[in-house]
């Protein structure tokens, strides 16, 4: 009997063991994250409007703004297996994935502007003028999107809420004008609502100097010249900018934060870093990648002390010392034989050189013998891959020379346009080139072009150059060419980079072509014409 | 729960095993001795394997070779003589010296019983397809994993070894195909295929195949067809693996020990093209790209290489293969007691493994213990218990050791030329790139995994009443796993050339990954017969929660490179950590009915009710059901005369859904991510959604047919097996592409289906026992696959990959991963055929070049023209056993392989010296040039990629036959053994793909490579020694 009476408490104990543990998870299928922040939480503050805000600049163009410089004549992309290289070489289609990279980023920075326009009202907060420029530095930020967009792509659709996917699936392709319409009318809005300037702690938002340069921009893709001369007017006499006082300087870590620049992606070692030195230095420094490396025809662009192009006769320019004599703004923003690297040793590119850097010691090393310069500096030597410096987007030089370039194209060549052209060439401590003093329209514009080319080499412009030039067919042709330096015999020989012949088709390659996977998802999508 | 299991229940159990031992060994008292032979009732042959136990004791013995025994035994006791397929006798001692007994087969026992969804059934009376394994088998070979030795046994499961380092061995398990798939994951081997995995229950436990030791298995049964499957409901899309564990029969104490010592070596040694030739075809390949040729390959310096002998000088191009990789050992011991009465039995096992690396600086230990306890409590009430534990400790090289291109195996065979592995002087060498996979091995840094597996459970079965039983499980398990992985700070220069690899920082990185789950089973089941009717049924609950957390941790500038743990590093901005945490639930409903009539008509219903916390709303609960029908014809009256031919006729057939809930957690949810940046040098936080939520999201659905027969011929010696099914997954979860436009990363939807279809055979023939003694048995097996994407909702194609590594579609109509590039139509053999073929890969293309096909005529060669060029999963895998036995010895052998399979080479394989890589000596003076033109290989251009871009010709198919596996066993004999106080001694010794037929072994690749760089850890042929020792 006893022993029954065990048993069964044996029997019952395990009954209510079973179902007691089956019972009492019951949250078992209704488990919350909290590793993520869910949507329902937010929105409550106006600090929440700001981390929204915070999150927008992400999307700003980071190395890439020096990098597409290496699908145009100033800079190769040295391996012939980098996507990049089928763009340079014209060999591309609708399926590149930089194309469609390029528009997934843009879209992406579009979507969380809409996100925070959309929701920015829900935040109970009195606080105005914080709502007013958070308001603007998303629109301004949005602006930035589409007039990437517009230039690279044309007819893009204009995207301004979220939209669900089937809205997505039928979107349609939305003249280019209309997007410059509504760069313009949002630039114009943001400007108004943000301040010139801000305290130490939130340099790198959008000023409206910064949306005012950024329309000066935008008008002079769109050929709308007037508005663009009246949009760089403006900046020029917020009288907050000026030229930063050194050229070789402006990309060093002291001079972040300069009176020069108007917008910049910001960094910070450890914190939030990018890979810049290690993506473009000479592969003697650790290893580092030479992705792209710039080219004869940029080299050669560059003026002679006396401000004369090389193939002037009476230039002086001794293709045996093809660098010395030189404007200086050629050995500040490329690395050539002879100068010192951040380790310490000198760059010796010349193929019979026994260094890494050495032209086919590997096929990592420049290809043309040159490196750029800008953005890498010796503090990154360290770790290459942990980069703190800023990327500049738009600085008060291309703001100068987008108003002589636009004042020049509507016949308005007058001495504020000299004035421009001549700050850029001669208004820093080390740049000195002779002032211009052309008149006619042809010699301004050639003149002007070729200030754009070499200021702003590496700094993204040249893609959107060439096309608003309309002069792909001139300079993205035949091989792609780099150092010259006397063989065994004392010959001269220029390096030819291996397998880059470029093929320029006019009919199709002054628009890069719709994202074939776009049009896949959405047959609406026309596509750009010839592709 | 799982906490629950203190280190005081386990020091309990530890004290309680101890006991047990002392009880065995103490019930050896002073008694009579006995002998005697055992023989069968039927045919009088001795029956060997016999066990013999003095009732209600722990004493006992087996019967030798030959049926002889002998044991000591009260005299008034009484012996239980039992064996597997044997009705047991007891024999009262009668204080005789010696007793001769005859065993009466037992035809119930004869029939094999199959494990399946929580229950078992006889082979005779199952409608169901299910393979399975003994445990046996499994051990044959030996493997460091049980996968391995599942390879080539089973119709419709597909193994797959990959090779892998030792402990992160690389083995899938696809049991009829692939049904889904991930696109937003994708790798150089095709798109993800994680997702694919078999649901691996062992002793009622979700757990990993890689979590048991094979010593410890007493079956493994797969689970293929729905009517089987869907009684696990959302998990068993991709099958079910049952595995059972050993566990002690009672009766005598029975010690047994399985050991081996194996030597590995390397599958895949790549020959590097001899130097003079390579040299020659640099020459080559420089002047035909139009560029000048590096001082390294004038003539002079050709013969001053070619003729050297002061390698450190002029070392030689590519000497990796056989500088890194060594024969290495593995060693395996298992040992294990087992023994009990009928109120307690109890197995323990013990295991210690360690493999070492065919490279140097790979290894992994593992130290584990099982044990598996039984209580009869009462007639009615029995309880179970088993826990496991398990140590592993695995070490690598912490270089860019994961990724695509794990360093130092890339390094093998890219980016390492003309570096001298080690100087004299014991500095590295470098190439050009700075390279040197020695160097990386032995003063990078090294990464060591520890992980702790702790998995145990307690179970009850009671009788409620005659034929109705209820039990419950409660089941715990954890993952513990810590690693460290350490980059060492160091600095070489190249003493020839001046190159300097520097690594400025030191630093680790430590990761803890714990996971937890309990799960728990409440079953009750009902069996009885009324007249002809026979009836039985399960009814079911359970549950399993799941919870998962990861931190890592980085600092680095340590002291030196021995100074490791985490807080010696630097205290500043650098150091920096991360986390997350993940659970999950699943709550779940099923039933079985298993209805008979005379044991003739057969029939089966299963459903499962589950729900999941990975879904929300009207989706997060599903049903899957299942019906299954046989007929066993040859229990017709009309079958009668035929039942001497066909002794056993069942036709069978089952339909059914059944689920597949791979989805990341969370993907319904509309959360924030967090994305920092910095103003002015401060840092600020961010916050934006950034995927869009997916609230509809549902479980993927199988529903699969299966028709099959199951015959025996010849006296039950020929057995047969057949089976055709069709598996239509449909609302696969994808993360379909959304247009770009909206900005947000796609959530998973469910969309896309993909069927498989096949046949699968099997036969097996058990050879009569001849005069001599000799015995033996055959069996083969034959799967046949289909793989077909059905339906991806009017997206896709999806296309990874690229023209320098493999490219891999998913699209309507094809296979899953098929392998997608260009047709090729020879080489262009004058430039007159150029001209007029207009369509060329590149500008300037040359006779010597690839002539590759302008599929749709536009003169112009690009993705357009890109077709299906190869088959990544084999639609046919097949093995072929046979076991021979005669007097003591036994000789197994195994061939196993696969048809229609392909291989893309990539990387330097594939490159033909046109980069800076391997040169694989196939390519010696079989390149075109004006006067070699039916060379098989096309020009070499260095440093473009014309030639290789992704082709046919680079595809190789990858069908294969190899001799798995051969061995060759002894049997001490019976009168040598018992001197030595041991019931059974037996050696062997084995090799492991010994033997292939392919295609790639021209190319020194193991035919079960995936596609790509072969840049993996080589894959290994065993030769073993091994020794099974029975007490």
């Amino acid at each position: 009997m006893k022993t029954n009476t065990f048993k069964h408490t044996i029997y019952a104990g395990i009954a209510v063991l079973a179902l007691g543990l089956a019972s009492c998870d019951s949250g078992l299928l209704e488990t919350v994250p909290n590793d993520r922040l869910s949507e329902d939480l937010f929105w409550k503050t106006e600090n929440d409007a700001k981390l929204a805000v915070n999150s927008l600049y992400t999307d700003l163009d980071s190395t890439t703004a020096v990098t597409w410089d290496g699908i145009t004549d100033l800079a190769h992309t040295n391996q012939s297996f980098n996507v990049a290289a089928y763009i340079e070489a014209g060999s591309y289609d609708a399926t590149s994935s930089v194309i469609y990279d390029e528009w997934k980023r843009a879209y992406r920075g579009i979507r969380g502007v809409n996100y925070f326009l959309e929701n920015v009202d829900k935040v109970p907060s009195t606080n105005t003028a914080l709502i007013s420029q958070l308001k603007g530095e998303a629109k301004a930020l949005r602006a930035y999107h589409y007039l990437k967009l517009a230039g690279l792509f044309g007819p893009v659709p204009l995207v301004t809420s979220s939209i669900s996917i089937d809205e997505g699936r039928t979107l349609v392709n939305t003249p280019v004008e209309e997007i410059w319409n509504f760069v313009e009318k949002e630039l114009t809005e943001a400007a108004a609502l943000l301040p010139t300037t801000y305290g130490a702690a939130d340099k790198g938002r959008f000023t409206k100097g910064a949306a005012l340069g950024l329309l000066a921009r935008a008008d002079l893709y769109a050929g709308r010249y007037q508005k663009a001369a009246d949009a760089a007017d403006q900046v020029i006499k917020l009288g907050v900018y000026g030229l930063y006082d050194s050229y070789e300087k402006l990309y060093s870590y002291a001079a972040e934060n300069n009176k020069e620049v108007l917008l910049d992606k910001q960094y910070l070692k450890d914190v939030y870093q990018n890979n810049v030195f290690n993506l473009l230095a000479p592969y003697s420094q650790k290893n580092a990648q030479s992705t792209y490396v710039p080219t004869k025809a940029l080299v050669d662009t560059y003026e002679t002390l006396e401000g004369k192009k090389i193939t002037d006769p009476s230039s002086g320019y001794d293709p045996a010392k093809p660098y010395a004599n030189r404007d200086p703004r050629l050995k500040f923003s490329v690395f050539l034989e002879g100068d010192a690297l951040p380790s310490g040793i000198t760059f010796q590119p010349r193929p019979t050189s026994t260094t890494a850097d050495a032209i086919g010691s590997t096929y990592i090393a420049s290809t043309t013998g040159f490196n750029i310069k800008k953005y890498i500096n010796t503090e990154d030597f360290a770790n290459p891959t942990n980069s703190g410096i800023d990327i500049i987007l738009l600085r008060y030089a291309e703001v100068l020379l987008i108003y002589a370039e636009a004042k020049i194209e509507l016949g308005q060549a007058d001495a504020t346009v000299l004035a421009a052209i001549n700050q850029v060439r001669n208004g820093r401590t080390d740049v000195k080139l002779p002032s211009v003093t052309a008149t006619t329209q042809a010699a301004l514009r050639d003149i002007v072009r070729r200030e754009r080319t070499v200021e702003l080499a590496f700094e993204g412009q040249r893609l959107y150059d060439i096309r608003r030039w309309k002069i792909g067919e001139q300079v993205m042709n035949g091989p792609v060419f780099g150092i010259t330096y006397p063989d065994a015999t004392g010959k001269l020989v220029t390096v030819q980079a291996a397998s880059s012949d470029r093929v320029f088709d006019a009919g199709r390659h002054y628009l890069w072509p719709m994202p074939q996977k776009e049009r896949d998802l959405n047959p609406n999508l026309k596509q750009n014409p010839n592709w | 729960m799982f906490q629950n299991l203190s280190r005081n229940s386990l020091l309990s159990r530890g004290r309680l095993i101890v006991a047990l031992l002392l009880l065995g060994l103490s019930a050896f008292a002073q008694n009579i001795a006995v002998k005697g032979t055992v023989t069968s009732a039927s045919d009088n042959g001795s029956l060997p394997g016999i066990n013999i136990v003095v009732k209600n004791t722990l004493t006992g013995t087996s019967t030798d070779a030959d049926g002889k025994f002998e044991i000591n035994a009260p005299s008034n006791g009484t012996l239980v003589f039992s064996g597997i397929g044997y009705v047991t006798q007891e024999v009262a001692v009668n204080g005789r010296a010696t007793i001769d007994i005859k065993l009466a087969a037992d035809t119930k026992q004869l029939e094999e019983v199959v494990v399946v969804g929580y229950g078992t059934q006889k082979r005779n009376s199952m409608t169901n397809s299910v393979s399975q394994i003994s445990g046996e088998a499994i051990t044959k070979r030996p493997v460091s994993n049980i996968q391995q030795s599942m390879q080539g046994l089973m119709p419709g499961v597909t193994v797959l070894d990959q090779g892998g380092s030792p402990g992160k061995s690389n083995t899938n398990i696809r049991v009829r195909g692939i049904t889904t798939f991930n696109i937003n994951g994708s790798s150089t081997s095709g798109y993800d295929l994680g997702k694919n995995d078999a649901l691996v229950i062992v002793d009622g436990i979700e757990q990993r195949l890689s979590d048991i030791n094979p010593d410890d298995i007493e079956s493994v049964s797969v689970l293929k067809d729905a009517s089987s499957t869907a009684i696990y409901g959302s998990r068993a899309t991709n099958g079910v693996i049952l595995v059972t564990t050993k566990r002690a029969k009672g009766g005598k104490v029975q010690v047994d020990y399985n050991g081996y010592y194996a030597i590995q070596k390397s599958n895949n040694v790549p020959k590097m093209m001899g130097i003079e030739a390579y040299m020659r075809e640099q020459v080559a390949a420089y002047t035909n790209a139009g560029l000048p040729v590096p001082a390294r390959f004038t003539e002079e310096s050709i013969q001053a290489y070619v003729n050297a002998t002061d390698r450190e000088k002029y070392p030689m191009p590519n000497t990796w293969f056989e500088t890194m990789l060594r024969s290495a050992p593995q060693q395996n011991h298992t040992i294990s007691v087992a023994g009990g009465t009928d109120v307690i039995r109890t197995r323990l096992s013990a295991r210690f493994q360690d493999q070492q690396g065919v490279i140097a600086g790979y290894s992994n230990k593992i130290g584990e213990f099982r044990l598996n306890t039984d209580y009869t409590v009462s007639k009615r009430l029995r309880v179970s218990g088993d826990i496991n534990y398990r140590y592993a400790r695995a070490l690598n090289p912490t270089v860019n050791n994961t990724g695509n291109n794990p360093q130092p195996l890339n390094n093998f065979f890219h980016g390492t030329l003309w570096a001298v592995p080690k100087y004299a002087d014991g500095t590295y060498g470098l190439s050009t790139q700075g390279n040197n996979p020695l160097m990386f091995n032995e003063i990078g840094g090294q990464s060591r995994q520890v992980t702790d597996y702790l998995a145990g459970y307690v179970k009850a079965e009671f009788d409620i009443a005659e034929g109705l039983t209820f039990s419950t499980q409660i089941a715990g398990r954890g993952t513990f796993t810590n690693q460290k992985n350490y980059t060492n700070s160091y600095t070489n220069t190249d003493k020839n050339t001046n190159i300097t690899k520097t690594v400025a920082i030191n630093s680790l990185t430590e990761v803890r990954n714990t996971l937890r789950e309990y799960t728990i089973n409440n079953l009750l089941t009902y069996e009885k017969s009324f007249g002809s009717h026979g009836l039985k049924a399960l009814v079911g609950y359970s549950q399993i929660g799941n919870t998962q957390t990861f931190l890592s941790a980085y600092r680095e500038r340590f002291y030196n490179n021995d100074i490791g743990s985490i807080g010696q590093g630097a205290n500043d901005g650098t150091k920096s950590n991360s986390g997350n945490d993940a659970e999950y639930g699943l709550r779940s409903y099923f039933g079985r009915v298993n209805y008979d009539y005379k044991e003739k008509y057969l029939f089966e219903a299963n459903g499962r009710y589950d729900g999941s916390s990975k879904f929300t709303g009207p989706k997060q609960y599903s049903f899957f059901p299942s019906f299954s029908a046989g007929w066993r014809i040859s229990k017709e009256n009309f079958w009668q005369g035929l039942e001497k031919t066909v002794n056993d006729l069942k036709l069978r057939g089952s339909w059914g859904i059944t689920g597949n809930q791979s989805v990341d957690l969370y993907s319904y949810y509309s959360a924030l991510t967090s994305l920092g940046y910095s103003f002015g040098g401060t840092p600020v936080q961010g916050y934006r959604p950034t995927t869009l939520a997916n609230t509809n999201l549902g479980w993927e659905s199988t529903t699969q047919l299966d028709l099959g027969i199951d015959a025996t011929f010849l006296n039950k010696r020929l057995t047969l097996t057949a089976d055709y099914y069709r598996k239509l997954t449909d609302d696969i979860l994808l993360n379909l592409d959304i247009p770009a436009t909206i900005g947000l990363k796609a959530p998973p939807q469910n969309a896309g289906s993909v069927e498989n279809k096949g046949w699968e055979f099997s036969l097996n023939y058990r050879g009569a026992a001849s005069a001599s003694g000799f015995r033996y048995t055959l069996g083969g097996n034959l799967s046949i696959n289909e793989n077909k994407v059905v339906d991806l909702k009017g997206t896709g194609p999806y296309i990874t990959g690229s023209d320098i590594d493999p490219r891999y579609i998913i699209a309507k109509g094809l296979p899953i991963n098929t392998l997608w590039g260009y047709q090729t139509d020879g080489l262009f053999q004058t430039q007159q055929e150029i001209t007029e073929y207009k369509a060329t890969y590149a500008a300037n293309t040359k006779p010597g070049d690839v002539k590759y096909v302008d599929r749709n005529g536009d003169k112009k060669i690009n993705a357009d023209d890109m077709t299906a060029i190869g088959n990544s999963f084999p639609k046919y895998t097949f093995g072929l056993n046979g076991d021979f036995s005669y007097k003591g010895f036994d000789l197994s052998i195994l061939f196993q392989g696969a048809a229609k399979v392909d291989a893309r080479l990539a990387g330097a394989l594939a490159e033909m010296g046109n980069q800076e890589g391997f040169t694989h000596e196939i390519y010696t003076n079989d390149y075109w040039t004006p006067d070699n033109t039916g060379a098989r290989f096309p020009r070499p251009v260095k440093f473009d990629l014309r030639n290789v871009a992704t082709s046919d010709r680079l595809v190789i198919d990858g069908s294969y036959l190899r001799l798995k596996n051969v061995q060759l066993a002894y049997n001490i004999p019976a009168e040598i053994v018992s001197k030595l106080r041991v019931s059974r001694i037996r050696v062997y010794t084995s090799a492991t793909n010994l033997l292939t037929f392919s295609k790639l072994n021209k190319w020194n690749l193991d035919p079960e490579v995936p596609s790509g760089r072969a840049v993996y850890f080589p894959q290994t042929a065993l030769y073993t020694f091994g020794l099974n020792l029975s007490f």
